[in-house]
């Protein structure tokens, strides 16, 4: 399809017409700024296209406050060889002409042959939609609505399919999904989907296990019941054996027999049994005789031991009895020797002691004369301090009196340089033989007087001469003098004493004492720690415990001189001692062995005549006589009585008593024994009669047989879901892949063309597209591998690269279908940079090669390089005007 | 003077391989066999009804059992001459002396549980009874008989359980041996032999009556009773089988090759006379169109019949192009057609020939002339069972 003329009356803002003609079968670049009229060109055509010619809601066409103006497009193009011509007016006069090679169609017509030539459809009712739009729709991309692909292509599916064949139908329209469902629907009964059995499906194994498992245990019980059929069976044939046959009866009379042999038997050892007493007091009577003879006999030999044993005892006390005086004489010369060494040991203790006296009276003899001169000492001492003491309080001076003293002194001798300074001195020099007097006082030779006060000088026969001291004060210093001299004076007094040299001096004296006293007083305490009388008294008891001793040791002196040292005395007087003990000891064992002995000898005596008495007494020799006859007899009987009981012995052994008993008990127990287990198998029999009775009734074979029908059943049931099971999941995969590889097969050839496209602007990506022919997902090969994304995910320039992409492919797949295809892009890719828009002009001019494109935009320096002029809008009005 | 021989009822007998109904159907088919046995005694006006042993097929039944199968004998008042087989053998407990501790056992009917010749003046017979006291014997029981003396003026009958030596197949029911010239050893007039489930004669006093009511796909006889008729005492007895059994049972096993086979087995089944039970394995191929007929006139059988029981896992479903346009599968469900198609001829695999026969039963189904025949696409699996429970 080739537009090639354009021409616009009454429409928005071209009021007059408006002419674009010379259209190419390529790229037809448009430009012109913003609102010079390039949408509008674009708007029309599709106003013509898409709007019916009757509608009334196209008024947005009018140019602006011109209701009354009849919105007019006039579109001339090629198509298959033949020329078409559409021209319609909206509105004001409606009217539609389509002109086809010269065959005129008109209104509706008209409509629906370019509805059928385009594939989009026109509303009911109202203006047209984006949902009427079909192909154009799809090819034909408005401003700023380059990115939004879904929306245009779902719109257009219809006719893409319509479009593109019968092949892309099949996918969806021949009802296979529907039978995909009804599968899925079915499988869904017996699999969960996740492919779990559900429902009965899952519940039947679990049933079919649990019949087996009856059915197990009714086999278990069947078999359990016929075994004990089998034993009932074999039960009673015993049963009847035992109350035919009887086998207890032989066995009761072999017992009889036993029995009774066993009773001979004991006859005879009852027999036995008496003569073995006899034989048994027969011989106690043996045994008595032979005693009583024995004892005669016994008493023979006791006669003869007697006589030595008597004679052994003379013989013993005799052998004493001489030995008997040297134990004495023995004995006291023990007893001389331990008396004598006790007396020496007491004169060693003796002189032990006296040694001992005499050194403690040497020690006290030295303790007393030390403690003599050391109370002398002490009484000097003492007298020393005493005389000390008593000089002391007289000429005492307390420390503020002498210091007062001094004080007064210094004053007074102050007082008196200064008088004799101003006093008024008088010196003379008197002729020998001369003679002068002052106030009755005669002065000679030379001299030197002091006046304090007037004097009068007599020089005898020249007359008086007064001397009056000048001065002021003189006078009262004189007096002062006097106070001074009164109270020091008065002080002196008080201490008797004349002048202040004496006072330091007692002072000093003084304090010399105290030091001496204080000497004396440490020397006397040494001495006499505790006092002098104490110590006078020790002396006094140390003088007389020397006095003692020294009486004592006079007193000793005389008794113990010559002894031996105590130890030797002490050791001497123990081993006399024990001499001395032993000595008693032998003398007392001899005296103890002598008495027995002479005991011994006379009990020997006694008894020695008691048994030759009894020895000698007449009925003896009867009585022993008479047991031997007694003797003789009784062995004969015994001799007979053992024959008797040999011979009856034999007899017994013979018969086996004890085997006899045994065989009573052997045939008792057993005839016991058959009968109880007679006894016993009867009530078993009963029992299990009763027992099988009560199973028989339970009908457990005829339980198995439905049982096992069930079993059958179920298991049948089972295999049949799983037939169905498998055939199910067997179609339903199989509908899928069938269905996946039917669209990948669809989607080759918009592949190709998308690829064709892409391989333009991203070299090795891919784009993948979905059953409904929509692209999803671009795959790109990136610096850091494969980059997978859904369109959407891209940024809006690339969004809009893709969308016009995707257009061009479907552009070319209508071609190849033999559709017409126009490209109106109305300022599309301005959200492009320069290198990706070079690359899409790349595109598009490729595109062009085979469809027309329209391209409005309002950058012409952006589209200059695709070798066709772009033309201006204001170029295109100015020549439509003119 | 006539008899009626019969044996083998197995009373009690389940049958696991058919749906519960049918399997209840058939339980109660031996009750029923036996009240036509009375019916039939009573018709020939017969001197006496032998059963020779197997009365009931285990011997812990149920005592509803018991009592019914008494109950199916009021029909002919005697007498009924029975032993035990080794089923229902006289052992020291049976279902024999259950029955008796019952009080189950009506006057007419006489159980012979031990061995003996029973005199039964007034039917005019003497009974030479072999009873099985056990489950099983190695020895022959009837082999007094050839000594037994038995009154004079009597029928001399003998009656026994057991496999005929070297006269019977391999699959004898049981070890019990009897001498194949028993009959004219022991003098017999008849042996009424039981244990062997078909008719079967073994010389011309010695017939097996075979059982009543058949249980088993096996043609031989089963279903039958024997009237025994004797004219003269020396001379043989004239011997005719009556048909007794509700069931015919049926195995048929065919091979698909053709559409005509289709229609051969359709009039078939069609002509098969109900009720019946009935096995049918199929093999072979055939399309969707003959594989609708197929189960369309199984469906139909399985409404006339007792039971009709059908595996078609080895016949190969092979849709042809005409199918397929039918069934207007275009697009991917043509291919998913193909590939089941492919996998079934190459792997003889059942489930793409479920699958197969299942995505042509849906496509059936969007077909709008088709909707009636959702039902039997369905069962065009061979799962009635489970279509019926799907759909209940």
């Amino acid at each position: 399809m080739k537009l090639k003329r354009i021409r616009i009356e009454q429409l928005r803002q071209f009021q007059n017409p408006l002419v674009v003609d010379d259209l190419q079968p390529g790229i037809n670049v448009i430009t012109g700024p913003n609102e010079s009229g390039k949408s509008t060109i674009a708007s029309a055509i599709r106003a013509a296209f898409f709007e019916r010619h009757r509608s009334s809601s196209v008024s947005d066409l009018q140019p602006w406050g011109d209701s009354s103006a009849a919105p007019q497009v006039m579109l001339e193009f090629d198509w298959q060889d033949r020329h078409w011509r559409l021209e319609k007016r909206f509105l004001g006069r409606k009217r539609c002409d389509l002109e086809i090679a010269g065959v005129h169609y008109s209104g509706d017509d008209a409509e629906e042959q370019l509805a059928e030539l385009l594939g989009f459809q026109h509303p009911a009712r109202g203006a047209s939609k984006a949902e009427h739009w079909g192909i154009p729709g799809l090819l034909w991309i408005e401003q700023g609505a380059g990115h939004e692909l879904r929306p245009a292509v779902e719109h257009a599916a219809d006719h893409l399919q319509s479009a593109l064949g019968a092949g892309l139908g099949e996918v969806t329209s021949s009802g296979g999904d529907e039978i995909i469902q009804a599968v899925a629907t079915q499988k869904a009964v017996f699999l969960t989907a996740t492919g779990k059995p559900r429902g009965e499906f899952a519940k039947l194994p679990g049933q079919i296990a649990q019949q087996r498992e009856e059915l197990a245990g009714l086999e278990a019980r069947i078999a359990s019941y016929r075994q004990e059929v089998d034993r009932l069976s074999e039960l009673r044939k015993q049963h009847a054996m035992d109350a035919r046959e009887k086998p207890w009866q032989m066995l009761r009379q072999q017992q009889q027999a036993a029995e009774k042999a066993l009773a001979n038997v004991e006859t005879l050892q009852q027999a036995q049994a008496v003569d073995r007493q006899a034989l048994q007091s027969c011989q106690n009577t043996l045994v008595l005789l032979r005693e009583q003879l024995e004892v005669f006999q016994r008493q023979q030999q006791t006669l003869l031991q007697r006589q030595s044993a008597a004679q052994h005892a003379q013989e013993t006390l005799q052998a004493l009895r001489e030995g008997e005086t040297e134990i004495d004489v023995k004995h006291q010369l023990a007893e001389k020797n331990y008396r004598q060494a006790r007396l020496i040991e007491q004169q060693a203790r003796q002189q032990e002691q006296l040694s001992r006296l005499r050194q403690e009276l040497e020690r006290l003899s030295q303790e007393r004369v030390a403690l003599d001169d050391r109370l002398e000492k002490a009484y000097r001492v003492q007298a020393e301090l005493l005389a000390q003491r008593r000089a002391l309080p007289r000429q005492r001076i307390d420390e503020p009196t002498l210091e007062k003293l001094r004080k007064q002194h210094k004053q007074r001798d102050d007082l008196e340089i200064r008088l004799q300074s101003i006093a008024t001195r008088v010196q003379y020099n008197i002729l020998p033989d001369q003679a002068i007097e002052l106030d009755g006082q005669a002065l000679s030779m030379q001299g030197e007087i002091l006046l304090l006060e007037s004097g009068e000088v007599t020089i005898p026969g020249v007359g008086h001469l007064r001397i009056i001291p000048g001065g002021e004060d003189i006078g009262e210093l004189s007096r002062r003098q006097r106070q001074l001299e009164d109270v020091l004076k008065a002080l002196f007094e008080q201490l008797e004493l004349t002048s202040l040299e004496e006072v330091e001096r007692r002072v000093e004296a003084h304090q010399r004492l105290d030091i001496e006293i204080q000497a004396n007083e440490r020397l006397l305490s040494s001495l006499a720690p505790k006092g002098i009388d104490l110590l006078s008294q020790a002396c006094e008891t140390c003088k007389q415990q020397c006095e003692t001793l020294s009486a004592q040791c006079r007193s000793q002196t005389a008794l113990a001189e010559q002894a031996p040292s105590l130890v030797d005395a002490e050791a001497q007087r123990t081993t006399a001692e024990q001499a001395l003990k032993l000595a008693e000891k032998r003398q007392a064992d001899h005296q103890l062995a002598l008495n027995g002995a002479r005991r011994d000898a006379a009990n020997s005596d006694v008894e020695l005549q008691r048994l030759q008495a009894e020895l000698s007494a007449p009925d003896r020799q009867q009585r022993e006589r008479e047991l031997s006859q007694q003797l003789v007899e009784q062995r004969a009987e015994y001799a007979s009585l053992e024959q008797r009981i040999a011979n009856r012995q034999q007899r017994i052994d013979a018969a086996q008593p004890a085997l006899l008993q045994q065989d009573v008990q052997r045939f008792a127990r057993s005839a016991e024994q058959l009968e109880k287990a007679a006894h016993d198998r009867e009530l078993a029999l009963t029992e299990l009669h009763s027992r099988l009775e009560a199973h028989s009734a339970e009908g457990l074979e005829e339980q198995r047989a439905e049982c096992l029908l069930l079993c059958e059943q179920l298991g049948r049931r089972f295999v049949e879901m799983e037939r169905r099971v498998a055939a199910l999941s067997l179609l339903d995969t199989l509908l899928k892949e069938k269905r996946h590889a039917l669209t990948q097969r669809l989607q080759a050839p918009l592949q190709r063309h998308l690829n064709h496209y892409l391989a333009l602007l991203f070299p090795q990506a891919s784009l993948s597209v979905d059953e409904n022919l929509i692209p999803t997902q671009l795959t790109r090969t990136q610096t850091f591998g494969m980059e997978r994304g859904t369109l959407e995910t891209l940024s809006f320039g690339a969004r809009e690269q893709m969308g016009l992409i995707s257009r061009l492919a479907y552009a070319d797949l209508l071609r190849e279908a033999g559709r017409p295809t126009l490209i109106i892009l109305d300022d599309a890719l301005v959200h492009s940079d320069a290198q990706r828009l070079a690359q899409m002009k790349r595109i598009l001019f490729d595109a062009a090669e085979r469809h027309q494109v329209l391209l409005f935009s309002c950058h012409p320096e952006d589209w200059r390089d695709l070798g066709v002029a772009p033309r201006d809008m204001q170029a295109l009005k100015a020549v439509s005007d003119a | 003077m006539r008899l009626l021989h019969t044996a083998d009822w197995q009373i009690g007998r389940q049958y696991g391989r058919f749906a519960p109904e049918d399997a209840h159907a058939l339980a109660e088919a031996r009750f029923s066999a036996v009240e036509r046995l009375a019916r039939l005694a009573t018709e020939q006006a017969v001197a006496a009804v032998l059963v020779a042993g197997d009365v009931f097929d285990a011997q812990t039944v149920s005592d509803r059992t018991i009592r019914r199968l008494f109950n199916a004998m009021q029909g002919f008042s005697g007498p009924w001459v029975m032993i035990p087989g080794n089923h229902d053998a006289a052992l020291a407990e049976s279902v024999w002396s259950r029955a008796k501790r019952l009080g189950a056992v009506p006057a007419h009917v006489e159980v012979l549980l031990e061995p003996g010749v029973y005199a039964f003046p007034q039917a005019g017979i003497a009974v030479l009874a072999a009873p099985l006291t056990q489950r099983q014997t190695s020895a022959d029981l009837t082999a007094w008989f050839d000594d037994a003396e038995s009154p004079e003026g009597l029928l001399r009958l003998g009656l026994a359980h057991g496999s005929v030596q070297g006269q019977l197949a391999d699959d004898i029911d049981s070890p019990n041996p009897i001498a194949a010239e028993r009959a004219a050893r022991a003098r017999l007039h008849y042996l009424a032999l039981g244990d062997w489930h078909g008719l079967k004669q073994i010389d011309e006093r010695t017939w097996y009556s075979g059982t009543p009511e058949q249980e088993r796909f096996k043609n031989n006889g089963a279903g039958q009773a024997l009237i025994v008729a004797f004219e003269k005492f020396d001379h043989p007895p004239r011997v005719t089988a009556h048909q007794v059994g509700k069931f015919q049972w049926h195995h048929w096993q065919e091979t698909i090759r053709v559409d005509s086979d289709i229609d051969r087995l359709i009039e078939r089944l069609e002509a098969l006379p109900s009720p019946a039970v009935l096995a049918l394995d199929l093999r072979g191929d055939t399309d969707l169109a003959g594989h609708r007929r197929l189960t369309q006139a199984l469906a139909e059988a399985e409404a006339r019949h007792r039971s009709v029981q059908y595996d078609l896992s080895a016949l190969r479903l092979q849709p042809t192009d005409a199918d397929i346009a039918a069934l207007d599968a275009d697009g991917y469900l043509g291919d998913v057609i193909d590939e089941l198609r492919a996998q079934q001829s190459l792997q003889d695999d059942e489930a793409s020939r479920d699958a197969l026969v299942l995505l042509a039963g849906l496509l059936r189904e969007r077909l709008p002339q088709a909707a009636s025949h959702a039902e039997e696409s369905e069962s065009g699996l061979g799962m009635s069972s489970l279509a019926q429970e799907d759909s209940a």
